[in-house]
């Protein structure tokens, strides 16, 4: 029984090819019990999500598995088989568990560090149990991936840095913001950018939230939106006196918050800073406040350059997760290699046993004036013996199923000492 | 301090130092609990050479500059487990152990053994730990003041760096700047008014010369000045951070003149 993966990804297949595998849920679920009537693959899930469509399974005879496993896949979507066949990767033992782990770390993805590809993971292999088409070695190889997807999740700072310039900016603000409880927002101008921005500032605590804008209507639109207050546009420089974090999105094509403005409202403020995170183009707030204690000025190109250092940061931290996950690939195929021969190394240890007892009862029954002394010798004479014979046998066992090779020295110890059928 | 036992306790601070600069670089879990690990093996071997010493002289190690020195690193070490301990603020280890370094590397040198009979009264012992913790407290509003102006010139050059992501926000460490200097202040203030008090009685006079009381004062100067300015004019930030560290600068200058020069204080 081979473990293997195939399927296609963003990294091998256009967008077109991956739209026309993908598969609904409910469609997953024939598809599953289709595959399993088959026969030829005793486990399988199928991971469909937009950047990927992938069949993990357990099967004799891998590559016959993976053909039948796609041409259903490809009968349900009306696809030629012939034409999915040659971009399709495959995945065997030792490289198919490392995939499945990078997959669930979020190692292969897209976006590295993206969440959602764990709970996409989860799901599909939820539907695979629900649909009773999970084994042992399926369930073994997922019940670990998300283990060592929740620790390089955690012991690594891969999916810590925002992406999006509406979450560099929340965590730029945290940077100056001890926490962002009860910190005043301030809105000027209402583009979807910025109630974006203040939507997340929001869910970390940032409250209230005013919103000014020239047209006064829109202004109590997003304020009812955000449960925050509206301010006419005159009063604005009142709002920043008393705020912490100012969001401005306007289409004016001149600054509307002015230097001068800002240093005049700093002076009452005894040293609390003031973060502008200016989205409009053009800009909004002159970039003179650079020069203004307390304050921090971030235009878009600057929000970006943030996003770009993050994404650095990020593939710095990919690599750590990358050894991460060589680690704990290590770590499963040597266990998932002894876990294969345990059968064996039990029912051998016992035939031993079995024959040791019997033989050591016939002789004492032979020797009726043995002192316990003399009996308690031969037990253990018979025991060394016999542990003796089996540590050559249970050690060549054991590195032949670390090598991935135990199967005919399964076989042949099978043979020898008759243990009986079982593979 | 115990000669034989100050040793391990340095060189456990230097691996403590070694490896929490690595976390700073290389932020590595493993890499930090083994610099914690270092920092509390040190701290411990340093407990036990600050006890081996008190039995031997049969007073507290306060006797000598070198001694209240090793103290204050002692003091400096537990206050930075705890603050780390307790605010998940673990880079802090980085800024603080190259000073724990600096300073017990000085009191590894031999020292005279005690006081001089003139000085030895309980007052003696209360005005050295006053100013040794206002002293330990200073080390952190130094610090604290360093990762301030670090944290800022990123957050102002727009181009985040290694220190943005690793350093907390700005408000965290001006409060951190803030809170060491309110808690310095009255120990140095009562340290330094116990030693004049002190010098009247056993020199005749509180003003006579001495290079150590002169920097000290000149530190508590720049001190109250920034405290007054905290509290009255709403200095806070970059202009807070700068006058750390300078007082920092001249309680530096104050170890040096009792080191180095020969005075009241002087070995």
């Amino acid at each position: 029984m081979a473990l293997f993966v195939a399927g296609v990804s963003h990294k091998n297949a256009p967008v077109a090819l991956r739209e026309q595998l993908a598969v609904e849920e409910d469609k997953l679920r024939e598809l599953l019990g289709d595959i399993q009537r088959d026969g030829v693959l005793p486990e399988v899930v199928v991971l469909s999500t937009c950047n990927r469509v992938e069949v993990y399974g357990v099967a004799d005879a891998p590559g016959e598995a993976r053909a039948m496993a796609f041409r259903h896949l490809c009968r349900y979507r009306g696809l030629d088989f012939s034409a999915v066949e040659s971009v399709l990767y495959t995945h065997l033992d030792a490289e198919a568990v490392r995939h499945a782990f990078r997959v669930a770390a979020s190692l292969d993805s897209m976006m590295i560090g993206e969440p959602q590809i764990l709970g996409q993971v989860k799901d599909a292999f939820a539907l695979a149990q629900a649909c009773e088409t999970v084994g042992p070695q399926l369930h073994t190889l997922f019940s670990q991936a998300f283990g060592v997807a929740k620790r390089v999740r955690t012991e690594t700072e891969i999916a810590r840095h925002a992406v999006s310039v509406s979450f560099a900016a929340v965590e730029l603000a945290k940077k100056i913001f001890a926490g962002l409880a009860r910190r005043a927002v301030l809105l000027v101008g209402a583009g979807k950018m910025s109630e974006l921005a203040a939507k997340h500032l929001v869910e970390q605590g940032a409250f209230p939230v005013y919103v000014t804008n020239r047209t006064w209507a829109r202004a109590q639109d997003l304020a009812r939106a955000l449960s925050g207050t509206a301010v006419p546009w005159d009063e604005m420089d009142t709002a920043l006196a008393s705020v912490d974090i100012v969001v401005t999105s306007t289409g004016a094509p001149e600054p509307v918050v002015k230097a001068a403005a800002v240093a005049r409202v700093m002076h009452g403020r005894r040293g609390r800073p003031l973060f502008f995170i200016d989205i409009a183009v053009p800009r909004d707030v002159e970039p003179g406040v650079d020069g203004l204690q307390d304050v921090y000025r971030y235009d878009i190109d600057d929000l970006k350059q943030v996003v770009d250092a993050n994404l650095r940061e990020r593939a710095r931290e990919a690599q750590r997760a990358e050894t991460l996950v060589e680690r704990e690939v290590g770590k499963f195929l040597t266990r998932q290699g002894e876990v294969e021969v345990i059968p064996t190394i039990v029912s051998l240890r016992a035939r031993l046993e079995e024959i040791r007892v019997s033989e050591v009862k016939r002789t004492l029954t032979r020797l009726p004036d043995a002192t316990p002394e003399t009996r308690a010798a031969i037990d253990a004479l018979s025991t060394a013996m016999i542990n003796k014979i089996l540590h050559a046998p249970i050690t060549k066992l054991r590195e032949s199923s670390r090598a991935g090779a135990s199967r005919s020295w399964r076989e042949a110890v099978h043979e020898l000492f008759g243990l009986g059928r079982r593979s | 301090m115990h000669p034989s036992l100050i040793n391990p306790a340095v060189v456990g601070y230097i691996c403590a130092m070694g490896l929490a600069l690595a976390y700073l670089v290389q932020r590595h879990e493993l890499v930090h609990r083994l610099s914690v690990l270092a920092t509390l093996a040190a701290w411990a071997v340093h407990t036990v050479a600050l006890i081996v010493r008190a039995v031997e002289l049969g007073a507290p190690p306060l006797g000598s500059l070198l001694d209240a020195i090793s103290v204050a690193v002692w003091v400096i070490v537990l206050v930075e487990v705890m603050i780390e301990q307790r605010s998940g603020l673990r880079v802090l280890s980085a800024f603080v152990l190259p000073i724990v370094v600096l300073l017990s590397l000085k009191t590894t040198t031999s020292r005279p053994a005690n006081l001089a009979p003139v000085l030895a009264s309980a007052w003696i012992w209360i005005h050295i730990a006053l100013a040794m913790v206002g002293f330990a407290a200073f080390v952190f509003n130094f610090v604290g003041a360093i990762m301030y102006l670090l944290q800022e010139r990123q957050l102002k050059g727009k181009r985040p760096g290694a220190f943005y992501y690793r350093l907390p926000a700005l408000e965290t460490l001006d409060r951190l700047t803030f809170r060491t200097l309110a808690l310095g202040f009255p120990f140095l203030t009562v340290g330094l008014l116990l030693g004049a008090i002190w010098a009247r009685t056993a020199w005749g006079s509180a003003l006579t010369f001495d290079p150590l009381a002169f920097f000290s004062l000149v530190a508590w100067i720049i001190y109250a000045g920034t405290l007054a300015g905290r509290a009255a004019a709403g200095w806070h930030g970059r202009r807070a951070a700068y006058f750390a560290i300078v007082g920092f600068a001249a309680l530096v200058l104050t170890l040096g003149a009792g080191l180095f020069l020969p005075g009241r204080h002087g070995s």
